[in-house]
């Protein structure tokens, strides 16, 4: 790809040169296309994959990463977590390029601006170009840091999300697909993203992921901050609601006794015990429910194919869309027809008087 | 000992029980069995209510072992309370007309009749299936030819319904019944008709008789096939939207312009000519309708708006309170408090500038988006071939299976109670009955007996027998039945079914594997929350305001929460008021539940307990998503 400008090494979201832009990965990219489409991301800009370039060239650390991939590619796990650990503590030792240092501070002091907050605590996310494509899920296998607070603080994180490119699961992940692709010479954006205090948070699908029904969405959110629900550390109360009539179709509320949230003691994101009150209360009213199936059937019509969409509910009660991704799973499958066997109406209904039924079951929804 | 909704074997005993003897009949076992129907004890007072029936819908010694096996379930939608003694020509018609159907017309594969039994005056049913693989395979053969006639031609087989259906309408309002006169008219001896009033008023009784049956026959013609097709469009929705609501379902095929919400419809247009003739204050001014009447027929604009009221009141008044099987469900025509509370609102709510058009576009618009939506949502294209195919042919039957109620239930029925009425004056006339509504303690055979009584009384000069024999007799029935009716029934008795599949059993009684399981009790049961069909969205709590007869309407206050056996459409006029309604019986295509979505309360059905186990004033919960029903706190009181 050529340019005639140079590439930013800073790029809001809500920049018109964000939505689609490769230079913010994949999932990123898709937060600037959901901000320019109208939808409620929380304010933040990428640190470009031009910049993660630019820092490796600058830090004369490009032609080495390239070795630890070759060299990491067969080797046994032992092997490859010892050559992660040494290049990992490289990178995070590495000086950052004087103007890219700079163009993340000031990104940083704008955020502060936006949201009228000195020392904003932020959420650190690495944005991979090859992760979040529609059959291609590198879900999990990036970092994520939350309640990051000060410019020294950002920029320390986003040294270890860089050096996140060389973990022991990344070299070591080979797709069927593609038993080369730890050779690839991805790049990685890092996201820089006001956090969300959630009231609760979690997961929503655009289509049951249990039986593939596409009439429904499926929301699991938890207490708290939504990391508990996605690392499957806490078990998520559940809500199956018709995506055509947003009825809530079931509901499975679980009991919740501990959250992910600021622990104040610490200032720093951990596990703590849930409000007394909220123990055995739904983290979600109707209202809310209402209002995230909406949001998640308007992201489906939007993307044009279903969708996993990560989100979170403040406690003034605002939803917020944090992540959002094409759905894999049903998405590659291909489609068996309900239908038992094909006939006219009137020979179906004829059947089922008989004791024949028209279509086989998808089950129930778990 | 009387009849109670609690069980008599949960019951905790300190004292070692006799063992039962070897003939006793089986009382309930929980999660397995009902108790017997021949466990059921007949209530102090009411002893031979037996003599009020006829000897075939009794239980019988000689058929013990069979009827004790079946499993029987109250048929509280059609008959919430005892049957009176004539009004079993209703249940007796459908005993034969709905079950020769399954049984004899089409026939429908694995399905048989439906058998009746009355006990202590209540209606119990109890479906017959074919189980037998051969035969079912034998009948569908033939049932593939019938009823497959049925669908090709539907459209012009209901045009030919809605003929029949009228003119059997208009015979019976032409039938005229009136005491025997004091000296035969001349004119029957100088035309030589050589038959006189005696045998006129037998004919006339029997084409009284006749014409019910033969209404009876036409209701069921097609209902089953209706029903068949939209259970298979719904089946096919159930697989492919594994959770979606019936109400879903139905709204995707149901019509707007049905006849049961034409009656309203007629209101509210009264309700507009009120407001523009300038006789609101007319219409608002008094309760009582007949003043209201009078006062507009003395206004000066008063005639236009007296004849529109006219023309809407035949037929659409002809509108039942209840289910319209019993005369005892009146109709707006007969009593006006009803329409004329409706006409009240709708004149305040146009006062007030509110709109009280149905949105038939809006709602037209919808059934299409989401209609479409689903379809969007299957997997294949062979799925929205099926489904369009299923969703065309449900929509199809549908006007039969909506409008058919309108016809039969409402404007046949109320008009045949009212023609009963007339022969009752006759009764009344002849000195055997001193109230017209005393009739209707008669069995209709009896009623034959009595006319002949009654003419041979006239034709010899001798007092009938009946005028001293029929009073004390109605008198000794009266006293059973209110004996009986302060005793609910059980939901249920006898050994229920390994499988329910018999389609007017699901979707018109709303008797399914679950609603039998519910009913049947488990040991760790929450005494407090009842569950049914949930037949309409949405979570409401409120205060519980438990209706047995429609008499009691008046008492709803503003927010009520309703408790009924069943709902009637033509109680329309007080779902403005409510805030949800809870029955005991009734599934997603019972008579009324159409109405009830329509008006948008939550509502769950079926429960089978709740005029039972709810009192008025408590305070309970209505979940129309899950069908669940809870009582939260007792009465203040």
């Amino acid at each position: 790809m050529s340019t005639t400008t140079p590439a930013p090494y800073v790029l809001w979201i809500d920049d018109p040169a964000a939505n689609g832009n490769r230079q913010l990965g994949g999932k990123f990219g898709s937060l600037a296309e959901m901000t320019a489409a109208g939808f409620a991301v929380p304010p933040g800009f990428g640190i470009t994959t031009s910049a993660y370039r630019h820092f490796l060239e600058s830090a004369g650390l490009a032609e080495r990463a390239r070795e630890v991939r070759a060299a990491a590619r067969g080797a046994d796990l032992a092997r490859v977590q010892a050559i992660s650990a040494e290049f990992s503590a490289v990178i995070e030792a590495a000086a950052l390029p004087a103007d890219l240092e700079a163009a993340i501070r000031v990104g940083y002091a704008e955020l502060e601006r936006r949201t009228g907050q000195a020392d904003l605590p932020v959420a650190v996310r690495s944005s991979g170009e090859s992760e979040d494509l529609a059959g291609a899920s590198f879900a999990g296998q990036y970092d994520t840091f939350l309640w990051i607070r000060g410019a020294e603080d950002l920029l320390r994180h986003v040294r270890r999300c860089w050096a996140g490119m060389f973990g022991a699961a990344v070299l070591t992940y080979r797709p069927d697909s593609d038993p080369d692709a730890v050779l690839a010479d991805h790049g990685i954006c890092v996201g820089v993203q006001q956090m969300v205090e959630a009231r609760a948070a979690g997961v929503m699908f655009t289509l049951d992921p249990v039986s593939g029904d596409r009439s429904k969405v499926v929301v699991e959110g938890c207490w708290g901050l939504g990391e508990g629900v996605v690392s499957g550390g806490i078990t998520p109360s559940r809500y199956v609601v018709d995506k055509v009539t947003f009825e809530v179709v079931r509901r499975d509320v679980v009991r919740q006794e501990e959250q992910y949230s600021v622990d104040p003691a610490t200032a720093a994101v951990g596990l703590v015990p849930v409000p007394v009150e909220r123990c055995d209360v739904a983290c979600l009213d109707d209202v809310q429910i209402d209002a995230l199936a909406k949001l998640a059937k308007r992201i489906e019509q939007h993307r044009g194919a279903p969708q996993d969409i990560e989100w979170a509910v403040s406690e003034a009660g605002d939803v917020h869309v944090l992540q959002v991704r094409p759905e894999t799973v049903w998405s590659a499958r291909a489609a068996a027809p309900l239908v038992t066997e094909k006939k006219s109406a009137v020979n179906h209904v004829l059947a089922r008087f008989a004791g024949v039924g028209v279509a086989q079951g998808r089950g129930r929804t778990s | 000992m009387t009849l109670t909704s609690s069980s008599p074997s949960t019951d905790s005993v300190s004292e070692p029980r006799p063992a039962p003897a070897a003939d006793a009949p089986a009382q309930a076992v929980p999660g397995k069995r009902f108790a017997s129907p021949f466990a059921v004890q007949t209530p102090d007072g009411a002893e031979g209510w037996e003599s009020m029936y006829p000897y075939y819908a009794l239980l019988s010694d000689e058929r013990r072992e069979f009827e004790d096996g079946k499993f029987w379930f109250f048929d509280g939608m059609h008959n919430p309370e005892p049957l009176y003694p004539f009004d079993t020509i209703m249940t007796e018609n459908w005993w034969v007309a709905a079950s020769q159907m399954s049984t004899r017309v089409w026939p429908v594969p694995p399905a048989g009749g439906i058998d009746h039994r009355i006990i202590n005056g209540y209606l119990y049913i109890s479906p017959n299936a074919v189980t037998d693989p051969e035969a079912v395979a034998q009948r569908a053969e033939e049932f593939a030819v019938r009823a497959g006639h049925y669908y090709e031609n539907w459209d012009e087989i209901y045009e030919q319904w809605v003929a029949k259906a009228t003119d059997c309408i208009e015979r019976l309002k032409a039938i005229r019944f009136a005491p025997l006169p004091e000296m035969e008219p001349v004119e029957s001896v100088l035309e030589h008709r050589g038959t006189y009033s005696t045998y006129e008023l037998l004919t006339t009784y029997g084409e009284l008789i006749n014409n019910l049956f033969e209404m009876g026959s036409y209701h069921f013609e097609m209902l089953n096939l209706g029903y068949g097709a939209y259970l298979t469009f719904r089946e096919f929705c159930q697989a492919a939207f594994p959770g979606i609501t019936d109400q879903t379902i139905a709204s995707m095929v149901s019509g707007i312009d049905i006849l049961l919400f034409r009656p309203d419809d007629e209101v509210r247009g009264l309700a507009r000519l009120a407001v523009e003739l300038g006789l609101a204050d007319l219409v608002l001014g008094n309760e009582d309708p007949d003043a209201t009447l009078a006062a507009i027929s003395a206004h000066p604009n008063g005639a236009q708006w007296t004849a529109a009221f006219e023309e809407a009141k035949d037929p659409w008044f002809w509108f039942s309170t209840g289910a319209g099987y019993t005369h005892s469900d009146r109709a707006w025509i007969d009593d006006l408090r009803l329409p004329f509370s409706a006409l009240r609102g709708y004149v305040q709510a146009l006062l007030a500038g509110e709109e009280i058009r149905r949105p038939l576009d809006e709602i037209m618009a919808e059934r299409v988006r989401v209609t479409a939506e689903y379809r969007d949502y299957l997997p294949t294209e062979e799925d929205r071939e099926s489904f369009d195919g299923l969703v065309e042919l449900a929509r199809q039957v549908f006007p039969f299976v909506e409008n058919h109620n309108f016809y039969v239930e409402h404007w046949h029925h109320s008009l045949f109670w009212s023609k009963v009425r007339e022969l009752g004056d006759v009764f009344v006339a002849h000195g055997f009955l001193d109230d017209r509504e005393d009739l209707f303690y008669l069995h209709r055979n009896e009623v034959y007996s009595a006319l002949y009584d009654l003419n041979i009384g006239w034709a010899t000069g001798t007092e009938a027998r009946g005028v001293t024999y029929w009073r004390p007799e109605v008198e000794r029935r009266k006293r059973i039945r209110e004996v009986l009716k302060a005793n609910p029934p059980l939901p249920a008795l006898g050994v229920p079914p390994e499988f329910i599949t018999e389609p007017l059993t699901v979707m018109l009684w709303g008797i399914t594997q679950e609603s039998v399981q519910e009913w049947l009790g488990t040991e760790d049961q929450d005494p407090n929350e009842l569950r049914g069909v949930a037949a309409s969205a949405g979570r409401v709590t409120g205060r519980a305001r438990v209706i047995i007869d429609p008499e009691q309407l008046h008492e709803v206050e503003d927010g009520d929460i309703l408790v009924c056996r069943i709902t009637a459409p033509s109680w329309a006029p007080v779902f403005s008021r409510l805030s949800a309604a809870v029955s005991d019986v009734g599934g997603i295509m019972a008579h009324t539940a159409i109405v009830c979505r329509e008006y948008g309360l939550p509502a769950v059905v079926g429960t089978g307990f709740a005029t039972t186990t709810i009192r008025t004033g408590q305070l309970i919960e209505v979940d129309g998503d899950t069908g669940v029903v809870r009582v939260l706190e007792d009465a203040s009181a």
